[in-house]
């Protein structure tokens, strides 16, 4: 196979720039598309002309007004699905009687498309704020009570026999022993749910009413026919799911330090 | 002062519901234990002789028979009755120190009491350096001393050991058989010390229990008489090992019968709340 | 009463407690109270949506009862309708597929067989796979318009996303010793691959099938709902719109349901693939 690195010496230096070449590649030609004009510049937007959009939206301060009103959206779901998800798990890890009770129902709606749940939402909540809210707090719901669940229920019975040894009460055994040892399921849970809810809030702003919100801007946009925004906007939606997933590892990381390994 | 029936088992026996009918595990076990006494329980695989241990510590009921501590009845578990897991059992998400102070959730205690209780057990089991570590960071001995610890911080009337040292390495646990000797002399604790380690329970038992397996039955109880504290290389300790070693050449425990049977049985409850 | 069934016990607490720990009757009996205990509370749900929608606590507007529901999926399965839109969407889910599908298997083989391929392309898919496909959506109704073309290129950029995880991850942790034994016989790369890389990497480019056709059924529905004249996600539209909230969640309990078969469906084919598997070596 030929090595491109070995006709460019730069990337034997740096070969971890090697990830980099395609998608220079890909601007550039791009770039290169609509400065000669082989395609229409009225419909593709030039890489320049994003970046301009991108710079006028920060400094103008529409940028930041919409991915605030995201953003908040976003944390408020994630805390109220993230809660009830909380909940939700652990009375069902923790009780026998409402797992068989409820469980199964919850296994069966599990199975509904996420999406599927906007219209009848929208029937109930209206298609304002409390709607969107909704969808999110629903979409991190799952994935939080999902993990939660599991998490208890894999507490080992060998560590559960030494909390019946030291003769631990149901709130010692609870808080020392049976969420601690779920936390690494529940911590995938939220982390999931971080994911989900920000896929969720650009859904809710494109089929919930028009406001302020990072989705609003590129549907505006696709609707106006700006390719600069829809792409500024694609762009900024990748890179706040990136840093939400960052910052929860980071989070995770840090929290359960007890599952270090011996140097 | 001692009294020589402070832990009492009389005609006990524990059968385990299987899936076609019923495994008795332990048949008839009687046995009295001094004030202060050191007894080693020895036998093969699927001799019942973890069970005998679940059973003291109150993580399972008798079938039939009566179990005495200090003339009460053993009944559900209880701070008074410490116990050493072959696995360490350390909350991964605990320091050393509060793996430790846990025992002591339920204590009278005060906060500076407790820690001071555990760090003087740390200090006794030689970790006074790694409160602060989690058990992750940790060699297999260490943990078994943390776990050491644990079982003796409540101060309890017995201390039961289920193989604490069958995890570790001949020379990590050759040291932590000397250190408990160690301990238990310096203590005075009433101890029991299931194993399948013959050297080990001569080396530490006033008195050795030889058990048989299907079901599990008391062969015999042998009398160690050196006195502590004991050398290894002591000629009497050889003699009454390989005396010891003789039953067990007798009836090899067959292979159909593995501990797992016994593991099985053991999950036979869940976590009540 | 063997030493395998034991063994094969997990190391956690107990699930299925009630099962074994009573012999004889009990167990029959306790088989029909689990039973009986899941489907108490969808119908104490059903009997309460009833119940709330005749004594008129929520209007039929907002909640429709549930012999309406009944009744318009009988009606919209007898008339076709149904089945037609299931049809077109189902189409859509399959041509997308085999597009994403072949095309991340593809990606998949070449970054886990070459390293210099994994090093040009890994970071650029991480970036595609991190915008997720509703974040595309836009973009792609400009550069195709709204039609077939914007529905597949949809559901291929959801299967592609597995596809290619599973396949790359399934070869890469092929261990080595398997290819060791390849050198050792002197293999070529066709050999290779057909005895040793795709045996021990299908049990793991299977799951990605299974995992991907969800994706792509769920990257359907939400395409139908933001763009679409026919189809399942259509049909859920229209009733909103007309507000016949019968008709939305009977299209939602289709979708649900066409969800699991497609998950149960594969993960049957998956378990017959490795027990097939299992005989063969």
């Amino acid at each position: 196979m030929t090595d491109l690195a070995k006709r460019f010496p730069f990337l034997q230096r740096r070969p971890d720039l090697r990830g980099a070449v395609v998608p220079a590649g890909l601007v550039l030609l791009w770039w290169l598309a609509t400065a000669l004009q082989w395609v229409d510049t009225k419909i593709v937007a030039s890489p320049p002309a994003v970046l301009d959009a991108f710079w006028q939206a920060a400094v103008g301060g529409e940028l930041w007004h919409n991915l605030g009103a995201s953003l908040q959206r976003n944390l408020t779901g994630f805390v109220v699905g993230g809660l009830i998800g909380l909940a939700f798990g652990t009375l069902l890890g923790l009780s026998r009687l409402a797992e068989r009770l409820v469980g199964p129902t919850f296994h069966a709606a599990k199975q509904i498309a996420l999406f599927a749940w906007i219209p009848l939402l929208s029937a109930w909540f209206g298609f304002g704020e409390p709607a969107k809210v909704a969808f999110i707090a629903l979409a991190v719901f799952y994935p939080v009570a999902l993990n939660s669940f599991e998490g208890i229920r894999a507490t080992r019975v060998e560590l559960y026999e030494v909390a019946r040894v030291l003769g631990l009460s149901r709130t010692q055994r609870l808080f020392k022993l049976v969420l601690p040892s779920a936390a690494p399921a529940i911590f995938t849970g939220l982390h999931l749910g971080l994911i989900y809810a920000w896929l969720a809030t650009i859904g809710a702003e494109y089929f919930f009413s028009a406001g302020p919100g990072i989705g609003n801007t590129m549907i505006d946009g696709r609707e106006h026919f700006e390719m600069d925004q829809v792409l500024y906007g694609l762009v900024v939606v990748g890179a706040v799911g990136l840093l939400l997933n960052r910052l929860a590892a980071w989070i995770e990381t840090r929290t359960l330090a007890w599952r270090v390994r011996p140097h | 002062m001692s009294k020589t029936d402070f832990l009492t088992l009389k005609g006990v026996d524990k059968r385990f519901a299987v899936k076609d009918g019923e495994l008795s595990v332990l048949e008839n076990i009687s046995l009295n234990i001094r004030q202060g006494e050191f007894i080693s329980i020895v036998g093969g695989s699927g001799c019942g002789k973890s069970t005998l241990l679940r059973l003291l510590v109150g993580l399972e009921e008798a079938s039939a028979g009566h179990l005495l501590l200090d003339g009460e009845p053993i009944r559900g578990t209880d701070p008074e009755r410490g116990i050493v897991f072959q696995d360490h059992r350390l909350y991964p998400w605990l320091s050393v120190e509060d793996n430790v102070l846990l025992a002591l959730a339920n204590s009278p205690l005060s906060p500076a009491e407790r820690l001071d209780t555990v760090h003087r057990h740390l200090e006794l089991v030689g970790l006074k350096n790694f409160t602060r570590a989690y058990p992750a960071q940790l060699s297999g001995g260490m943990s078994q001393r943390v776990a050491i610890a644990r079982g003796l911080v409540n101060r309890p009337k017995i201390l039961l050991l289920d193989e604490p040292f069958g995890a570790l390495d001949a020379l990590t646990r050759a040291q932590l058989q000397e250190e408990l000797a160690r301990i238990w002399l310096a203590e005075g604790i009433t101890t029991v010390l299931v194993t399948h380690d013959v050297d080990e329970a001569v080396l530490l038992g006033d008195r050795v229990v030889v058990m048989e397996p299907r079901p599990g039955r008391i062969k015999r109880i042998v009398e160690i008489d050196p006195p502590h504290p004991r050398r290894r290389e002591d000629y009497r300790l050889a003699e009454l090992r390989n005396d010891i070693l003789q039953d067990f050449s007798q009836h090899q425990a067959s292979p159909l019968l593995h501990p797992q049977h016994e593991q099985r049985a053991f999950r036979s409850y869940a976590m009540a709340w | 009463m063997s030493t395998t069934r034991a063994a094969a016990v997990p190391r956690s607490l107990p699930h299925w407690r009630w099962h074994w720990q009573s012999p004889g009757l009990a167990r029959p009996l306790n088989w029909l109270s689990v039973k009986a205990g899941a489907l108490l509370l969808p119908a104490a749900l059903l009997l309460l949506w009833h119940t709330a929608v005749t004594r008129e606590w929520v209007s039929a507007q907002i909640l429709p009862p549930p012999e309406l529901v009944l009744q318009t999926f009988l009606d919209l399965a007898r008339s076709g309708d149904l089945w037609f839109e299931l049809s077109i969407s189902l189409q859509r889910v399959l041509i997308g597929s085999l597009l994403g599908g072949l095309v991340g298997l593809a990606l998949g083989l070449l970054m886990g067989l070459s390293r210099q391929v994994e090093a040009y392309l890994w970071p650029l898919f991480q970036a595609i796979a991190q915008v997720p496909v509703l974040g595309w959506i836009p973009l792609l109704m400009m550069l195709v318009g709204i039609d077939e073309g914007l529905k597949y290129l949809v559901i291929a950029k959801a299967v592609l996303v597995p596809m290619t995880i599973n396949t790359f991850a399934g070869i890469r942790n092929i261990p080595a010793s398997y290819l060791e034994v390849a050198q050792v016989y002197r293999f070529n790369l066709v050999q290779r691959l057909h005895r040793v890389i795709l045996p021990a990497a299908l049990p793991s480019i299977f799951t990605g099938v299974r995992f991907a056709l969800t994706k792509g059924w769920i990257a359907l529905v939400t395409v139908e709902l933001l763009a679409s004249s026919e189809g399942i996600g259509y049909l859920m539209v229209d009733g909103r719109q007309m507000f016949q909230l019968d008709l939305v969640i009977v299209s939602m309990l289709v979708i649900g349901l066409v969800g699991l078969l497609l998950d149960k469906g594969l993960a049957l084919i998956e378990t017959r693939l490795q027990r097939w598997q299992r005989q063969a070596f």
